[in-house]
């Protein structure tokens, strides 16, 4: 339609510029890129000075993700029309989209030239800024590009110019960029100072920095001294004062003996005035009429723990840590954090204290008369946040993990029976509330994942997804139970489920980078090849709308005169850009493209070259890799020694990044072996490959060697066997790849493309160690994928005795399997395609010479051989899926029996009953599409002629 | 007991426990980028010793001064569930209060689902009483009905008669109100 509208225009005004641009836009808004830019370029050459012009095609360029074109359309544009301000401004926008922060730096001079406005002095102060923070060479940031900057604030305050608080900040951002604290100190506290309103605390915050950074002591002592009187909940300042304290101590500073010490007030430098200033605001919040501020309570945790640390027997003037945690339980155990302030200071209880913690405490919760069942309930929501809190305590104190089995079960029952009991007083909760006791169904399901992996009792498992199943229908948004249950299914192998589960957390946008994993790291892996790439896809359009989205901001934060927020902002387009997940999914989905589709629709060369992927080119930021994953976004309330720690993050990083560089390589590996151009033969020797793009077989050789390099660090890896707690990273599918035997017959596949190619250029004659050596490499590679096979057979999921048992392991054995056969199918098609023109013009030889008795090479006999030994094993596979999916059709989960009474009661059943008809059902869907998959291989295996 | 500070773009990638209540939008980059840009001192997110996140507001100051609708408003304010009960939205909500006083806002105001009870009543308590309905205001998902929302308003110290608060008695469509 709009298409339409402008080239009705254009047939009135032949030559309306703007008309033309429009229609590119609707151009390229229904896909025609190239028609639209070309229309785009031919308006650009003429270097349009009207406005509309201009605008549309900077929204053209944009979307076109080609910004660096605006600023050749307005460098263009003030050549012609030199005094106006509009397209200088817009010229320094274009620039600062791109980051050309010394053309933004001249921009900006010229715009104040043109009309002495101080927004545009300071847009140029900026972008010598800007040139610092992104100089490589320090240096040189620091001696000129920083001074200059200062130079030119100075300039403007000497002439006492200076009119926003934007332009203070940006001073006192290039002082202490420069390392002067002294002068950022004076500036802040001075006259300019005076201007920094708009953020509460702005002056203070901002010394209080200064002061850190220049190790003043008293004055960050006395400041936060004084903030703290103010307001004695803000934690930061506790924090300060203890630091500061604890500075002077240690350099025995003593108060001058005349005139004022400190610019900030009295200065605060014994043990025994710290303590009296905690043990003071704690009364003041004892006398309080009003909700009592935790700060204080906790500052003399705090204060306690940083005694100890340094050996100070004075921390006994504020009393027992059991007392003082039992006093703030008695105060603040009715709300729902109080777990959360006490787990930091439970290392202050000796491990002999701790069941003695647990029962003071206990006196402290109000419950029923004990029923039947032992359980004492608590009368109100209050009581029942507190009995709560005790429970999760004494799982942080290890006491529920030091229970054996019995104890564990019936820790369960008293957990469920408070859950249920609970629900109650949630009656009139709405569908977008949380129950008040959710959290006991939590911990239960908690516990039965313990007794898991104690005992390997799967019933415990899915006794779990029982008792969460039922935790969801009751608080249908409740986003803990839906996680906790997304990562069972996820370990039992059944992806189906967890596609609802996830979207009905509605993760969008950022949360894609930080939960995406959940997804991700299953979909592929469990051979739900059409999900995975639904969750991929997700994910991709998040990262891809980063770079334009930002760009735009940074502009708006000149505009503005937010200068803190642009570096803030590049920092964080660059964390995106490098995030571990982007690179994952981006590997993953071409890869998962390749096995799904590559010689299905289009060929495995159309596929590649439409992905764009490069095989000489690494485009994976392997050293600034940022893991931007929310791994503690599952509630725990485990032990400290079992919680997730920095090691953990670190080795499940490292085991990510191995196995994303596995990934990475097979993907460019089989670009490579598409693009492969064949040998010159000799005949047409100049003729070179069609579309130019072709590949050295030395490029193969060199990635064949890195993924060598990249699998042996693997093994060292999984030799390692981290365990990461079961509420934290998944483990990687590296173990699995290794232990399945894909990599290395994958690896040895490859290799085996770089001989044949070998034997292109020898011919057939004189090759006959050539062709044993590629003959063995057919049969090794049959024996490897026999071998494959072997490891997949076993059922997925039994009824024993009464008990169902799942094999997960064997599923993702299995897809491992059918991306071999694919990796295999696409080399064995690449020797057919080097091994036709060698056996023809074989035959037009024998036809010559008409000389019969020539027996075959051995190569192509082999090749036959081959070929039809793979089929052999794909049938196999073939009837081993069509066996498991039979069975599992048969397998009749009705005729189960689950044990109701002590553990369960019958409703719980049926909710776990639901979750083994979920799990039955996915793993039929796996093995669904694990089949229709290897069936299309199977069919292309068979037309493969020579 | 809790650290206040300004929020930063870092803190988007630990949000996950306040944003993944079912009533908490969690919006595209460009528009916290927006807030970021224009109105940093709004964006103010408070930390639990722990270093969790425990909850932030997000706001900004519009309106025209000559027609005395310069004001401060409330465009998301959330709690993480295990934090709740604290009086930290009313703490963030004071915060904001102060900024728009400083600013010379007339009043504050803000949007809240009219089936979102807690949030209604604690934003009573705290000052503000109903400014107007407005129909629909919020587009429904998953095949639920779209939702109406109270437009809820407190006069600042520059609004000396309360003029900015009198109740506008007919409720009001999306598309009429600034």
């Amino acid at each position: 339609m709009a298409i339409q509208q402008a080239d009705k225009l254009l047939k009135k005004h032949k030559d309306l510029h703007c008309a033309k641009v429009l229609k590119a836009i609707g151009l390229q808004r229904t896909g025609k890129q190239d028609e639209a830019f070309s229309l785009a370029q031919e308006v650009a050459t003429l270097e349009p000075t009207d406005d509309n012009s201009l605008q549309a095609l900077t929204i053209l360029y944009r979307e076109m993700h080609h910004p660096e074109l605006v600023t050749k359309l307005y460098e263009a544009a003030v050549k012609k029309v030199p005094l106006s301000e509009e397209y200088h401004s817009h010229l320094f926008m274009a620039y600062a989209r791109v980051g050309e922060y010394k053309k933004m730096q001249q921009a900006g001079m010229a715009l104040y030239k043109i009309v002495p406005k101080n927004p545009y002095y300071f847009w140029s102060v900026m972008s010598l800024v800007m040139q610092a923070i992104s100089a490589q060479d320090e240096k040189l940031a620091q001696t000129m590009f920083l001074p200059l900057a200062e130079r030119m604030v100075e300039k403007m305050v000497k002439e006492e110019k200076i009119e926003a608080e934007a332009e203070v900040q940006l001073y006192f951002m290039i002082l202490e960029r420069l390392g002067k604290c002294v002068e950022a100190l004076d500036v802040v506290r001075g006259p300019l100072g005076e201007k920094l309103t708009s953020e509460l605390r702005s002056r203070e915050n901002k010394c209080m920095m200064m002061y850190q950074r220049l190790q003043l002591w008293p004055e960050c002592n006395a400041l936060s001294y004084k903030l703290l009187l103010k307001n004695p909940d803000d934690w930061q300042f506790y924090l300060s004062y203890f630091d500061s304290l604890f500075h002077l101590m240690d350099k025995s500073w003593s108060q001058p003996e005349e005139g004022e010490h400190c610019v900030e007030g009295p200065v605060q430098t014994t043990v025994a005035e710290a303590v009296k200033f905690v043990v003071d605001r704690m009364e003041e919040q004892d006398k309080k009429e009003s909700r009592p501020l935790r700060g204080p309570y906790l500052a003399c945790l705090e204060l306690i723990h940083r005694l100890r640390q340094r050996g100070c027997p004075d921390e006994k003037e504020l009393g027992d840590p059991l007392e003082l945690m039992v006093q703030f339980f008695g105060k603040f155990g009715d709300k729902p954090c109080c777990i959360t302030d006490l787990k930091i200071y439970l290392h202050l209880l000796p491990p002999e204290q701790r069941s003695q913690f647990k029962n003071h405490l206990g006196e402290l919760v109000p419950l029923g008369e004990a029923g039947e069942d032992g359980f004492g309930f608590p009368g109100d929501t209050k009581a029942l946040q507190r009995h709560l809190c005790v429970c999760q305590l004494s799982r942080a104190l290890g006491l529920q993990h030091a229970l054996d089995t019995e104890g564990k079960l019936r820790l369960i029952t008293e957990l469920k029976a408070h859950y249920h009991y609970g629900l109650q007083f949630g009656k009139s909760c709405l569908k977008t509330e949380l129950q008040f006791s959710d959290m006991y169904c939590l911990m239960a399901a908690h516990v039965y994942i313990d007794l898991w992996t104690e005992t390997g009792d799967e019933n415990m498992l899915w006794q779990s997804l029982g008792v969460l199943e039922e935790g969801l229908s009751f608080s249908p948004s409740n986003a803990q139970f839906k996680l906790l249950l997304l990562l069972l299914f996820c370990r039992l192998g059944a992806f189906q489920p967890v596609v609802d589960l996830y979207s009905s957390l509605d993760a969008k946008h950022v949360q894609h980078d930080t939960i995406g994993y959940l997804l991700t790291r299953y979909a592929g892996s469990l051979g739900q090849f059409a999900a995975a790439s639904q969750s991929c896809n997700f994910s991709l359009r998040f990262f891809h709308s980063n770079q334009k989205d930002t760009s735009e901001y940074i502009i708006q934060a000149y505009k503005y005169g937010a200068f803190e927020k642009i570096p803030e902002f590049i920092a964080f387009r660059t964390r995106l850009n490098q995030s571990l997940h982007f690179a994952q999914v981006r590997t993953e989905r071409m890869l998962l493209d390749l096995y799904t589709e590559a010689d299905v629709t289009l060929s495995l060369e159309e596929s590649v070259k439409a992905m764009g992927v490069c095989p000489e080119e690494d485009d994976i930021p392997w050293d600034n890799m940022r893991d931007n994953r929310d791994l503690t976004v599952l509630v725990s309330w485990d032990p400290k020694d079992r919680e997730l720690t920095e090691e953990h993050r670190r080795l499940s990083l490292e085991e990510e990044s191995v196995w994303l560089k596995v990934r990475s390589l097979t993907l460019r590996l089989l670009a490579s072996l598409a693009l492969l151009g064949h040998a010159p033969s000799p005949r047409n020797s100049d003729k070179t490959n069609e579309n130019g793009i072709s590949v050295k077989s030395s490029t193969l050789q060199t990635l064949l060697s890195q993924l060598d390099q990249t699998l042996e660090t693997a093994a060292q890896i999984t030799e390692k066997q981290t365990q990461y707690p079961f509420l934290g990273p998944p483990s990687s599918r590296l173990a699995t790849a290794l232990s399945s035997g894909s990599c290395h017959c994958q690896a040895s596949a490859l290799q085996l493309s770089l001989t044949l190619r070998e034997l292109e250029t020898t011919g057939l004659d004189d090759s006959s160690e050539l062709q044993t050596q590629i003959c063995n490499a057919f049969k090794s590679s049959v024996a490897q994928l026999q071998e494959m096979l072997s490891r997949c057979k076993g059922e997925v999921l039994e009824m024993k005795d009464g008990r169902l048992t799942t094999r997960p392991s064997l599923l993702e054995t299995l897809v491992f399997f059918v991306e071999t056969v694919c990796v295999l199918l696409w080399v064995a098609s690449y020797s057919a395609s080097v091994l036709r023109p060698l056996k023809s013009s074989l035959q037009k030889k024998k036809k010559k010479k008409k000389d019969s008795s020539t027996a075959m090479p051995v190569v192509l006999c082999g090749f036959q051989e081959w070929t039809g030994s793979l089929q052999g094993v794909v049938t196999q596979a073939l009837d081993h899926v069509k066996g498991q999916e039979a069975s599992l059709t048969a397998l009749k989960l009705a005729a189960l029996t689950l044990e109701e009474g002590y553990s369960q009661t019958q409703e719980e059943c049926g909710f776990t009953r639901a979750a083994m008809d979920k799990v039955q059902s996915s793993y039929l869907g796996s093995l669904q599409e694990l089949g229709d998959l290897l069936r299309k291989r199977a069919d292309l295996l068979k037309s493969l002629k020579i | 007991m809790t650290t206040l500070r300004a929020f930063t773009c870092d803190d988007l990638f630990k949000f996950n426990n306040i944003n993944l209540d079912p009533l908490t939008e969690t919006y595209g980059i460009p528009f916290y980028l927006q807030y970021l840009a224009h109105w940093p001192e709004y964006f103010i997110v408070s930390e639990a010793p722990g270093g969790e996140l425990m909850g932030y507001i997000m706001g900004k100051a519009e309106g025209s001064v000559a027609r005395e609708e310069w004001h401060g408003h409330v465009t998301a304010l959330s709690v993480a569930p295990e934090f709740r009960r604290l009086g930290l939205a009313a703490k963030l909500m004071e915060m904001l209060e102060e900024i728009s006083e400083r600013k010379g806002g007339f009043f504050v105001d803000l949007f809240v689902r009219v089936s979102n009870q807690v949030a209604v009543n604690m934003y009573k308590q705290l000052g503000y009483s109903v400014y107007r309905t407005v129909i629909e205001y919020y587009s429904a998902s998953n095949g639920e009905p779209d939702e109406d929302a109270y437009d809820m308003r407190k006069a600042l110290s520059r609004d000396t008669e309360r003029k900015s608060i009198i109740p506008i008695p007919h409720p009001v469509r999306p598309e009429d109100i600034e």
